[in-house]
């Protein structure tokens, strides 16, 4: 199932807009400078007057495009996510997500991405702050095949979608038959000892830890939650009866994230779990330096979740 | 197309002040409203809605409609009694202006029509207006997008963004209207933090500017039918105004931006407007 070659998951994304409009769709990408960020080249070559270059502008890109989906395009925003969401958050709240217009808000280089280039280039705080806002579905892709299901979906779908992206190449986790499900989770390896919950790229490491758990005789169930608003209340509910040991991954601040989220199902419906939520400290900026590095310091790699998941089941 | 009442500007001015009477009944059996920034553009509104918009009941969702946005979006009580004028809302409506899921303070395009954007935060029409704008260029449709901007709202720095856009774009089908009536909620724009010279700054950013009495129907019906929507450049009206126009005690008084008349006080604005 699984292969080694890696692809850069923004270069799918690409080509899911050549796609769209080849199909029909009639999307138009706007950038604020980030034309490298996006990768969007092979677009712009062939489609060079549907790429909008507002320049850096991020309030203006949002509200820009905004105004492109009342014009009746499907108007896709295209730059790092820190931006995005931090500069042009009242843009995101009322003319997207209130004013419910047809713009998919791409989060490009989300996380600790960005690694050595500091907190300001961080987004480690995309998926809270998009879950505070009404009227917007919110996506994570983990791997290539589910990165170009997903934004097949969110090209197609009418309304307001938020979807986080990596820059980094990342190996395919799915095969070609995979169908991505608004508000299904996948189960990427079944288990009953303890279930490891992750989005976007760092379910490759949650993946692996439970692959690794096996031999230690430790059997975890992964699951890429990678649609977080709607969420798959039913498996997560179904799998934290099974295992009643609950890992969550993020590369996000734990505050308002995936562990949050999961936390929140699991005291509502009075489940009986332990858990260990995974992810940058709550009230800290994130730490600097090489992404693997990051990853290690907060146990969202493959070693920390192996760590994690053995301390649980002692 | 064409604007489906097409009225000349001495009716335009009649239809103010019919509108002038609804704000004042409406704002004071709500108890609250903007009365300052609803009497200040009305009639910019009335010249919009009675003869400049292409806009047509029979089909208000028309895509080679053109746009309004009401980016100073406090002064929605001005435009739903304009659209209630129009008979594009039941005039019964206006009684529920601010009360609990009735006509809400600000502008929701999912609850009224002839609303493009949910606005109320200041300085998001305008960029939303060059995409509309940039979205008839790309699909070569010629409808005109018109963004009513307040005064006060032009300190936002996201409306100096979106003006360096709207002239590199090209987008001469762009009219943005400044209801420039030099008061903000606090005092004078000039005193709190000044705009002027504000036709300069426009002309700078690649702007045609026109500069027109925002509270004559005749000037602005001229200003407006007189531009040239050919030439590569985006257009703003500077429309001098005077907030609280056509109620004298209320006229120019930064205490009435978001106050309202009552009792004895509806009776004299009543009169004025006869």
């Amino acid at each position: 199932m699984m292969q080694q070659e890696k692809t850069d998951l923004r270069t799918v994304m690409v080509q899911s807009f050549i796609d769209a409009v080849e199909n029909g769709v009639n999307v138009v990408v706007v950038v604020s400078d980030s034309t490298s960020t996006s990768k969007i080249t092979p677009f712009a070559e062939r489609y060079p007057e549907r790429l909008i270059n507002v320049g850096i502008a991020e309030q203006n890109l949002v509200g820009v495009a905004a105004g492109l989906s009342l014009g009746g395009y499907v108007a896709v925003t295209a730059n790092a996510a820190c931006f995005l969401l931090a500069r042009a958050n009242e843009q995101v709240k009322n003319d997207v997500c209130y004013s419910q217009t047809n713009v998919k808000l791409v989060g490009l280089n989300a996380g600790v991405s960005y690694g050595p280039l500091a907190s300001t280039h961080h987004a480690i705080d995309d998926i809270s702050v998009m879950r505070s806002l009404g009227n917007i579905i919110i996506l994570a892709p983990a791997d290539p095949v589910e990165t170009q299901r997903i934004f097949e979906f969110a090209l197609e779908h009418v309304g307001p979608v938020y979807i986080r992206m990596d820059n980094a190449k990342f190996p395919t986790l799915y095969d070609e038959d995979y169908q991505f499900a608004l508000g299904k989770a996948s189960v990427l390896r079944e288990g009953n000892d303890i279930t490891i919950f992750a989005l976007g790229s760092v379910v490759h490491e949650a993946y692996e830890a439970a692959r690794e758990l096996e031999g230690m005789s430790i059997d975890a169930e992964a699951v890429n939650v990678s649609s977080i608003r709607p969420v798959d209340k039913d498996k997560i509910i179904e799998s934290v009866r099974k295992t009643k040991k609950v890992i969550t991954v993020e590369e996000h601040t734990l505050h308002g994230g995936l562990g949050s989220l999961v936390c929140e199902i699991i005291a509502e419906e009075g489940l009986d779990a332990k858990v260990v939520r995974l992810g940058i400290t709550q009230g800290q900026f994130s730490k600097a330096g090489p992404r693997a590095k990051i990853r290690a310091h907060y146990k969202i790699d493959k070693n920390g979740i192996v760590e994690t998941a053995r301390k649980l089941m002692t | 197309m064409s604007n489906e009442f097409n009225l000349e500007p001495y009716q335009i001015a009649e239809k103010a002040k019919e509108i002038r009477r609804k704000i004042i009944k409406m704002n004071s059996h709500a108890g609250q409203g903007h009365t300052g920034a609803d009497l200040s553009e009305t009639d910019i509104l009335a010249c919009l809605f009675f003869r400049i918009l292409n806009i047509n009941r029979n089909n208000l969702n028309n895509p080679d409609r053109d746009r309004f946005i009401l980016s100073k979006g406090h002064g929605i009580g001005g435009l739903y009694c304009t659209l209630a004028e129009a008979g594009y809302i039941d005039e019964s409506l206006l009684m529920t202006y601010l009360q609990f899921d009735g006509l809400p303070g600000h502008p929701v395009r999912q609850k009224t029509p002839c609303i493009e954007l949910n606005t109320g935060a200041l300085g998001h029409g305008l960029s939303v207006g060059v995409g509309l704008t940039l979205s008839a260029k790309l699909s070569a449709r010629d409808f005109r997008t018109f963004v009513l901007t307040g005064d006060g709202e032009l300190q936002e720095g996201s409306n100096w963004e979106a003006a360096m856009s709207a002239a590199h774009f090209k987008l001469d089908n762009l009219i943005v209207i400044v209801d420039r009536n030099t008061l903000q909620l606090a005092d004078r724009t000039e005193k709190i933090m000044a705009l002027e010279p504000l036709a300069q700054k426009f002309k700078a950013f690649g702007f045609d500017v026109h500069e027109t009495n925002g509270n004559d129907p005749a000037e602005l019906v001229r200003t407006i039918e007189g531009m040239d929507l050919k030439n590569g450049r985006p257009n703003v009206v500077i429309a001098g105004t005077t907030k609280g126009k056509g109620i004298s005690f209320i006229e120019d008084k930064a205490i009435w931006h978001h106050k309202v008349p009552s009792g004895q006080e509806v009776t004299i604005a009543i009169e004025e407007l006869e």
